[in-house]
């Protein structure tokens, strides 16, 4: 299956680009793709911990099973206000 | 509860929002926050800030927000205005009022949104 992510904030700089597809086994977790999305840009790797993951709007934890043609979004800690 | 939520890179005009201000007569409370831009940031002068919003799931998660202070006060209304885009040193980047019957629970509701806010909504910036 194929999973869209998008990077916001700075993740866009680490990864140098604003989206990219990554092709999972069907029932990946979001866990999964998100070592499989620091696996292809490294950068990323240092902020593994403090990283937050939503698929579509809603936040989601590392156990989420993935769906094909789902939209997840990779960003650093939010700072409004 | 009445919500309206902008997130503009216009300025925020106040005088306007007062002015459409809605209020019924057993509201007794009216909690307004501006937040404003510090010249200092990080321990860094700056001269302002530019700030970058997931809007879609902005506005999803300032929903879930409005929904949880719906559950917990009685509040009437509750007006969020976000600022996108540069912001400079000193003016607002967040206008927040919270109308309630009393301030006890005008002035919690508001702390608890901007603090949710401050953990969930995507929203971010960066020093200029």
């Amino acid at each position: 299956m194929t999973v869209t992510v998008k990077f916001w904030s700075y993740f866009r700089d680490l990864t140098e680009c604003g989206e990219t597809t990554v092709e999972l086994t069907g029932g990946a977790t979001l866990g999964e793709l998100h070592a499989a999305v620091m696996e292809k840009f490294p950068k990323l790797t240092e902020m593994k911990n403090s990283t937050l993951k939503a698929v579509g709007v809603d936040y989601q934890d590392d156990n989420y099973v993935l769906n094909d043609g789902d939209e997840v979004s990779l960003f650093p800690p939010v700072q409004g206000g | 509860m009445k919500t309206q939520l902008t997130i503009t890179p216009d300025p925020i005009g106040e005088a306007t929002l007062v002015a459409e201000r809605q209020l019924s007569e057993n509201m007794g409370a009216v909690v307004v926050f501006h937040g404003i831009i510090r010249g200092e940031e990080a321990g860094e002068s700056i001269t302002s800030l530019d700030y970058e919003a997931n809007e879609e799931m902005a506005r999803h998660q300032f929903g879930l927000i409005f929904a949880a202070i719906e559950e917990r006060w009685p509040v009437e209304s509750v007006r969020l205005i976000h600022r996108v885009g540069i912001v400079s040193v000193n003016e607002p980047s967040l206008w927040v009022e919270v109308i309630a019957p009393h301030r006890a629970e005008a002035f919690t509701a508001c702390q608890f949104l901007i603090n949710e806010m401050k953990e969930k909504v995507p929203i971010w910036k960066r020093p200029k």
